[in-house]
């Protein structure tokens, strides 16, 4: 048990640097597969984080959360991702627009960005410099990896990579918001998902392609 | 005294034994791709037999043909005695040994490209070339990744570093110790010929790159070179699993202590040895042209591994 609270205890400063290295293995991954796995391990470290803080603060409502998080994030999305690369039976590369080493190299300086915008901050919301700047890493990189590939699916992820940032930003400001709240956040991630998906085959049925640059010729 | 009988034996153990680690990685691999396998003895056997043949040297070739095995080997037993595996010390620790471990490794590749080019084979030639490649790629990510766990623990000796280390708390995992594991796991690939970099088991023509530079080697030299490749496997898991997972190294020399730290390194090792196996079974060998990406990957991330150090420090 004293085992337990030391992790809990630590786990919100280490699961930082896990969060760094699958946000640099998502700007460095060259398969859906890879990104895919990537994020459900992003969103596993966060179930994590959500489930020490919900052992600290003795909250059941951060128990739920965590539950929450493991049935969606971690085991529901990568799930339908991957059904969805099947059925869609696209190429697996996911379209890099420069090399990954460039790719890399930049998101290592949204992280050195992200660790000097929450410097000041720190000191006012008395959390750990780590997690905040990896919660404004998540978002950066999310934008990044957005821009920077040009499939369909990875946007997807690249999305929900996003939503992880601004979910542990709230978790490590608040320490859990109000359940009806996240619900109502997690309702939408299904629901953007599912519509996202559905997109993505209508793009493929469409022009027989996911990727989105050819989609500027559609200006009228 | 006796620590220096216990640094003798645990030099002799990761030589002497380093066959042994690369026949378990192919038994793991024949198990995997359920196959019978051969014995974890027959590497042995296989250099006995190499010490016992005649040494054929290619009629066009120099002296520096049969002298670059034996560089290799005398560099390669060098860097071995570096390394803390069971014992918090090493035969040779001094200041700044990092960076010679990491040029005496590089020593040793110059003398067996050298070598290669000297056999006067086209092939060997192209391997030598092609390792050339690599090991200049992999230098900066190497350097980089023990420059940053150097600077974390404010040591430039392998084995003060390895005492810091344990003395840090288990959880507090470091964003510096994260990424530079990150970097120096890339490298071992690379550095070892291991398998998205190289194939260890090819003799095609086109992708080998270790086994091409020695395509002209037989009977001593040969059994040198394989011993040294065998024992250079050994000595980077060993550093990795002492720069970043050193728990149970036996801190006193109670008999208890050393047993404990034996018992922990060679399950480490063991682990690390399916890990390799389970990678080398289920991912293809990258294209040559991939490799410089994926030590540019390495690379970023050692560049990241040594900025966080200023980053983090409080």
């Amino acid at each position: 048990m004293v085992l337990v609270d030391l992790a809990a205890s630590k786990a919100m400063g280490s699961a930082a640097v896990l969060l760094f290295l699958t946000v640099l293995m998502l700007a460095a991954a060259k398969r859906m597969s890879t990104s895919i796995v990537a994020f459900a391990l992003q969103s596993a470290v966060l179930a994590a984080q959500v489930l020490a803080v919900a052992h600290i603060h003795r909250s059941t409502e951060s128990y739920v959360i965590g539950g929450l998080v493991i049935l969606i994030k971690v085991l529901g999305i990568p799930y339908a991702l991957f059904r969805l690369v099947d059925k869609l039976q696209a190429p697996r590369d996911v379209k890099l627009s420069l090399s990954p080493v460039y790719s890399v190299f930049i998101t290592a300086g949204l992280i050195f960005l992200s660790f000097t915008a929450v410097h000041t901050y720190v000191q006012e919301l008395r959390v750990s410099e780590d997690v905040l700047a990896a919660a404004v890493a998540l978002i950066l990189s999310g934008a990044f990896l957005m821009v920077s590939h040009g499939k369909a699916l990875m946007q997807i992820i690249a999305l929900l990579v996003l939503e992880n940032g601004i979910f542990l930003a709230a978790l490590i400001t608040t320490f859990g918001m109000p359940m009806i709240i996240e619900i109502g956040v997690f309702f939408d991630l299904i629901m953007g998902v599912l519509l996202m998906g559905v997109f993505a085959f209508r793009i493929r049925d469409t022009f027989e392609h996911l990727d989105v640059s050819k989609l500027r010729r559609l200006r009228g | 005294m006796t620590t220096a009988a216990a640094n003798v034996l645990q030099y002799l153990l990761l030589v002497l034994g380093a066959p042994l680690l690369r026949a378990l990685i192919a038994r793991v691999k024949a198990v995997i791709q359920r196959r019978q396998g051969t014995n974890l003895w027959r590497p042995y056997a296989d250099l006995l037999k190499l010490f016992r043949k005649e040494d054929l040297v290619p009629p066009d070739s120099s002296p520096l043909f049969r002298f670059a095995p034996m560089m290799l080997a005398a560099s390669t037993f060098v860097a071995a005695a570096l390394v803390p595996t069971v014992n918090q010390s090493a035969l040779l620790a001094f200041a700044g040994d990092f960076i010679v471990l990491v040029y005496v490794l590089a020593l040793g590749r110059f003398f067996m490209g050298l070598g290669a080019l000297d056999g006067s084979s086209s092939f060997a030639g192209m391997g030598a070339s092609r390792e050339a490649m690599i090991s200049a790629l992999a230098e900066a990510p190497l350097l980089l990744g023990l420059i940053a766990v150097a600077i974390l623990a404010g040591q430039g000796n392998i084995v003060e570093i390895v005492r810091w280390t344990l003395s840090q708390n288990f959880f507090d995992v470091s964003a510096v110790h994260a990424v530079a594991f990150a970097a120096l796991a890339m490298v071992a690939i690379a550095e070892t010929g291991r398998m998205p970099v190289d194939n260890p088991t090819t003799h095609l023509e086109l992708t080998m790159i270790h086994e091409a530079m020695v395509l002209e080697y037989s009977g001593p030299s040969l059994a040198l070179i394989e011993w040294a490749q065998a024992v250079k496997l050994t000595v980077v898991l060993s550093l990795l699993i002492g720069l970043f997972a050193p728990w149970g190294m036996a801190a006193n020399l109670t008999l208890a202590g050393l047993a404990l730290g034996l018992g922990a390194y060679l399950l480490k090792l063991v682990v690390l040895a399916i890990v390799i196996a389970v990678l080398e079974s289920s991912i293809a060998k990258l294209r040559m042209y991939m490799v410089p990406e994926f030590l540019g990957i390495a690379t970023a991330l050692g560049a990241l591994a040594v900025v966080f150090t200023a980053l983090l420090r409080r």
